[in-house]
This record gives C-alpha cells, sequence and structure tokens, in this order.
C-alpha cells in the first residue's frame, strides 16, 4: 500500500480525532457523551499508533508533522491538570507545613536574624541607650518628624466617617502582601539581598519601636501597631524564610543541578508562602478595623496575644515532630 | 523524555504514556509576549469594572473608602494570581494564552497542577526585572532549551504552541508534464526513505516557488539521480523530482511495487533498505 492511499483510509479517523478535540478545547460548549469519550481515547490510540509507525509507512514529511500536532493537541485534552483538592491541601497546611516549619533552619536564620535585629535596635534607640544618636542616624530627622506628626494625635479622631477602615483594609492587603511575595519571589535571585532586606527591616522597625518610647506621641503608636503586630511580622519573617530557601538553593544544591535543586525548593517554599498570605489577610483586616479604632488598649493586647497564641500553636503544637515530612510525601509532585 | 543532543530546532520530544514519542514546538518569547498583553489588558479592565462596580455600590451607602479597598483587594487579587487560577482551571492556559495556543505543561508533557500553576505565577516578578521590562525572564529563555524564564525553571514547566494545521491531502502535480520523465526513469528507481522525506518537503512547498527557484532547488538532488540513471543532462529537474514523489508516496501500479512489497506486510519495514548512493 502506498503512503497517498494509506493516508487516504486514516484521514477520516483523524478529522473525527480533530473533532472531538475542537468540542474538548471548549468546554463551554456540548459535552462528550460517554461513547463519544470512549471513541475519542480509541482515535487518539491509533493516531499514535500512525504516527509510531509514519516512518515504516514512508509517510512524507508534512503528514507526519500534521500528526505530531494531532497527537499533541489530543494527548493535552486527554491528560488535564488536577484541580484544586480541598482535602489535601488541608492536610499540606495543617499538618506537613508546620512540620517542616518547625524544623526549618531557614526560618531559624530569618527569625534570629529579625528579631535579633528588632531588639538590638530597639534597646539602642531607647532611652537606656550607650549610642544617643543611633535613633536619628537610622530613622533621618525627616523619618523623625515625620513619624511624631503621623501619631501627634489618636488616628480614630482624624478619619472620617465613609469607611475609611474600608479602605485602609483593602490598601493594606494589597501592599503589605505584595511586599511580602515579592520578598520571596526576589530571593530567588537575592538570596543574600533577603537577608540584606530582613536586616534593613528590623533594624529600621527597631529604632522606630525604641525612638516612639522615648516621646509623648509613643502613646498613639502602640495603640496603633499592637493588635496587628504579631501576624504581620510573622508573616514578614516567614516570606523571608521562603525566599531565602529559593535563592539558597542556587548556591548549596544538595548532590542536585542547580535548576533541579531549585525545583525543589520552590516546591517546598510554595505552601509556607501560602501561610505567609493568609496571616496577611488577617493582619490586613486587623489593621484595617481594629488597630486604629477606639477600643480600649486592653482590648488589642488581648487580640494581639490571642494571635501570638495562635501561631504558636500553628508552628509548635501542629509543628512538633521528630524529623520533618519527607520531601516525596508532598502535596506538589514536580 | 528530551534527548539531548537531537534537538537542532524548536521542538521538543516528548513520550506519552503510550510510549509514543512526539513533538512539540516550544512557544518562542515573542508569542509569550503577545499573550501577556492579551492578559494584560482583560487584568487591567477586570479590576477597572470591578473598583468602579464596588466605588459606586458602597458609595450609594456612603462608604466610599470601603469601596476603594475593595477595589484595592480586587487590584491585588488580580494581579497575583490572575494566571494562577485560570491555567489551574483552564488545565495550563490563560485567556491571552488560549488567543494565540499555548499551553503551559510539564517539561515531561503531563499537566501542570494548582501549585505550579501559582508558583510560575508568583516568580513571574523575578522575571520581569529589571523595571518590568522582562530582561531577566528573556535572558533565561535565551540561554535554556525549552525557553524556559525562571518562573517555569523553578516549577519544571514549559510553554508549548499548540499548531493547528489541518490534515494534508496529497499534491497532485498538474502543472507539469511527467509522463516523459516518468518513461525515461527505469521503474525501479525510487529514492532512499529519508531523500524520499525530504523530497516531499520539497513538493509541499514547491507551489510558492517560480520556475526559476525550482530548478535552482531541485538541481541539487536532480543532477545525482540523472547522471545515475543516464538521463539526458537537460531534463527537468523539477519534473524529475516530482516524478519521484508520485512514485513514493502516490501511484500503486504493481510493476513499480517491487521493492516496497518485499515484506509484504505494510506495517513492516522492508527487508532490502533502498539506499540512495551518491555516485564516486
Amino acid at each position: 500500500m502506498k503512503a497517498a492511499e494509506l493516508v487516504e483510509s486514516r484521514m477520516a479517523d483523524w478529522r473525527r480525532l480533530e473533532q472531538g478535540c475542537l468540542r474538548l478545547e471548549h468546554p463551554g460548549r456540548q459535552r462528550l457523551s460517554t461513547q463519544q469519550r470512549v471513541e475519542f481515547a480509541a482515535l487518539y490510540r491509533a493516531a499514535c499508533a500512525d504516527l509510531a509507525l509514519a516512518d515504516a509507512h514512508q509517510l512524507p514529511a508534512g503528514t507526519v508533522r500534521y500528526l505530531h500536532q494531532l497527537v499533541g493537541r489530543a494527548h493535552n485534552q486527554l491528560y488535564r491538570s488536577r484541580k484544586f483538592e480541598f482535602r489535601q491541601w488541608y492536610e499540606e497546611m495543617f499538618q506537613r507545613v508546620p512540620q517542616r516549619l518547625f524544623h526549618d533552619g531557614y526560618l531559624r536564620l530569618a527569625a534570629a536574624v529579625f528579631w535579633g535585629g528588632f531588639l538590638l535596635a530597639l534597646f539602642l534607640s531607647s532611652k537606656w541607650t550607650p549610642v544617643p544618636e543611633f535613633a536619628e542616624a537610622v530613622l533621618t530627622r525627616d523619618g523623625i518628624i515625620g513619624l511624631e506628626e503621623m501619631y501627634s494625635e489618636p488616628l480614630w479622631e482624624s478619619g472620617d466617617a465613609t469607611g475609611a477602615e474600608g479602605l485602609m483594609w483593602g490598601f493594606y492587603i494589597f501592599n503589605n502582601t505584595s511586599i511580602g511575595l515579592r520578598c520571596f519571589a526576589m530571593g530567588l535571585i537575592f538570596g543574600i539581598c533577603g537577608l540584606f532586606a530582613t536586616v534593613f527591616n528590623s533594624i529600621y522597625l527597631g529604632a522606630a519601636f525604641g525612638y516612639m518610647t522615648t516621646v509623648p506621641q509613643g502613646e498613639n503608636f502602640f495603640q496603633f501597631v499592637t493588635a496587628h503586630g504579631p501576624f504581620e511580622l510573622t508573616a514578614i519573617v516567614l516570606s523571608a524564610a521562603a525566599g531565602m530557601r529559593l535563592g539558597f538553593s542556587l548556591v548549596d544544591t544538595g548532590g542536585l543541578s542547580r535548576f533541579d535543586s531549585l525545583a525543589r525548593a520552590a516546591k517546598l517554599s510554595l505552601p509556607t508562602m501560602m501561610a505567609a498570605v493568609v496571616m496577611f489577610f488577617l493582619a490586613a483586616v486587623i489593621e484595617g478595623f481594629l488597630s486604629p479604632s477606639p477600643a480600649p488598649y486592653e482590648a488589642k493586647a488581648i487580640v494581639a496575644m490571642l494571635s501570638t497564641l495562635m501561631l504558636l500553636t500553628y508552628l509548635v503544637v501542629l509543628g512538633y515532630s521528630d524529623a520533618p515530612p519527607t520531601e516525596e510525601d508532598t502535596l506538589l509532585d514536580w | 523524555m528530551f534527548e539531548k543532543n537531537r534537538q537542532i530546532d524548536s521542538h521538543i520530544r516528548v513520550v506519552t504514556p503510550e510510549n509514543i514519542g512526539f513533538e512539540y514546538r516550544v512557544a518562542s518569547p515573542f508569542e509569550r509576549l503577545l499573550a501577556f498583553l492579551v492578559d494584560a489588558i482583560i487584568m487591567l479592565s477586570v479590576v477597572g469594572v470591578a473598583g468602579l462596580v464596588a466605588m459606586f455600590v458602597f458609595g450609594l451607602f456612603g462608604v466610599l473608602g470601603m469601596g476603594i479597598g475593595v477595589a484595592m483587594v480586587s487590584w491585588f487579587l488580580v494581579t497575583w494570581f490572575y494566571g494562577g487560577v485560570f491555567e489551574t482551571l483552564w488545565n495550563g492556559q490563560t485567556p491571552g494564552k488560549r488567543s494565540l495556543r499555548l499551553r503551559v505543561l510539564r517539561t515531561d508533557g503531563s499537566p501542570i497542577d494548582a501549585g505550579q500553576a501559582v508558583l510560575r505565577n508568583f516568580l513571574r516578578i523575578v522575571d520581569s526585572q529589571p523595571f518590568n521590562t522582562y530582561l531577566t525572564g528573556l535572558l533565561s529563555t535565551a540561554v535554556t532549551r525549552r525557553y524556559q524564564r525562571l518562573g517555569d525553571l523553578a516549577c519544571g514547566t514549559m510553554v508549548v504552541a499548540e499548531d493547528r494545521s489541518r490534515a494534508v491531502r496529497f499534491n497532485e502535480i498538474n502543472d507539469v508534464l511527467l509522463t516523459p520523465v516518468d518513461n525515461m526513469l527505469p521503474p525501479g528507481a525510487l529514492p532512499s526513505r529519508t531523500l524520499a522525506k525530504a523530497i516531499s518537503q520539497y513538493v509541499d512547498r514547491r507551489r510558492y516557488f517560480g520556475p526559476a527557484r525550482r530548478a535552482e532547488i531541485a538541481r541539487h538532488v536532480g543532477e545525482v539521480f540523472a547522471e545515475q540513471y543516464n538521463l539526458p543532462p537537460s531534463v527537468d529537474h523539477d519534473a524529475l523530482l516530482c516524478v519521484l514523489y508520485r512514485r513514493t508516496f502516490l501511484t500503486s501500479r504493481d510493476d513499480e511495487e517491487t521493492v516496497l512489497e518485499s515484506g509484504s506486510h505494510p506495517t513492516l519495514a522492508p527487508e532490502a533498505f533502498r539506499e540512495f548512493e551518491l555516485p564516486a
């Protein structure tokens, strides 16, 4: 049999497979019946066989090219992306992620750097400081004036009643979560720069906190920052740790090729990052609605303590384990 | 799996669970840029419409600030999760990719999952450096075999183009007179397998060329063939290649089947391998 006759006899099946692809590619249109699905799979296997034997049948180049794209197209309809599965994500987020974080060296490093820098700067700019000019050196003269002006009166007296809380809630979600995600992603090329950013943030924030203890505006400042502090600061530390894992995976490959090492780190750090995003959302809700409200300071302090307790439960109670889950035991398998 | 030394163009070989190897064409950075621009326009209009509606609705209740807040949340969600959600639900495609017939796949050709879809779009921010020019991503696609940006490398994904060519009929050659050349050529004269493939590519494309160009291209093979079978040097090389094409792929007159039919089973390769040998 010559190629032309062979192609002529197979053409009808290829056309039918093409029709099936067209209908599957537009899910809005009518769906395939069971019968048609079985037929689609059979047609796909037949096309695969035709392609495999293309050389033996001596098909011309154009037909082979057509078969390649036809098989590829049908392959993409037959093997589809797995949907988001709630139960699997629940297990990942509440069992494996806390256990991984509990054993995560990068998280310990990021937390030590952040809180160490924060407390050091806090001490250096408080009234017991051995270096009185420290706060001004870090915050700059203009920064200090801006900070003092911002908290010169209680926040709830400056707002108008047009839903400013909602505005700030939206702004905090947009701004802070974007900063966290950026911090994570940029860790990929700048593992070291992620470390630097963490140090910078910790020193700057520590200096601001310390300075505010020495001036009368401090009361308004702590009224504002107390309630959402735990979630927001933890989320930043988590983002930094996840970013560092990406960046350092390119340096310390553990015997893999650099790309494989990066892929492994990405797989391990994505759920961590999702936890950080959830924390940013919680922080934004508190920061937008409770922090600037005239609620008594005790209420805000209780919220702060409760959220700290929740974080400790997540990281220590849920996370406590002898060893981190194995790398194969993950939701993401690429 | 990918065979390292076989690639000379942008086609990537993938092996299916049916153990069939087929080829994908990897999407070029330019196609991906166009797809991204389509997506960017859609994202902007979604954010714009959602923001205006939210501000209008909340403005009616006298809480305009809440409306702006909702608008900003929708901005955040769209910029960070648009690609991830669409590529999960639409099997590796966003509206922009669908309009340009691109698709995200794993490097082994299997579909991506939700985690990959979300992560490769989170890491877009790295590829867009510096200053949203996408130079990092461009550099990364330039140095990797599958044109992967950094987000693709971290997730083990690639973007392929789904070409949609219609099934090709065989070329009926009507514009040149083939019978005289056919009669000059001995019945058993057939090209080798690889040469037949090359000739089929030539015949697929010859209608785009003028007579002078055809003669120029066909001469390289035609001259050798003419010499081997003692054809006059003035023979029309274009017609000669068409005859060879017709003999190999189209006609199945019994007297020409001698070589191919030695195996008698059409799915088996012929026992005697026809080789086209260059005269010394």
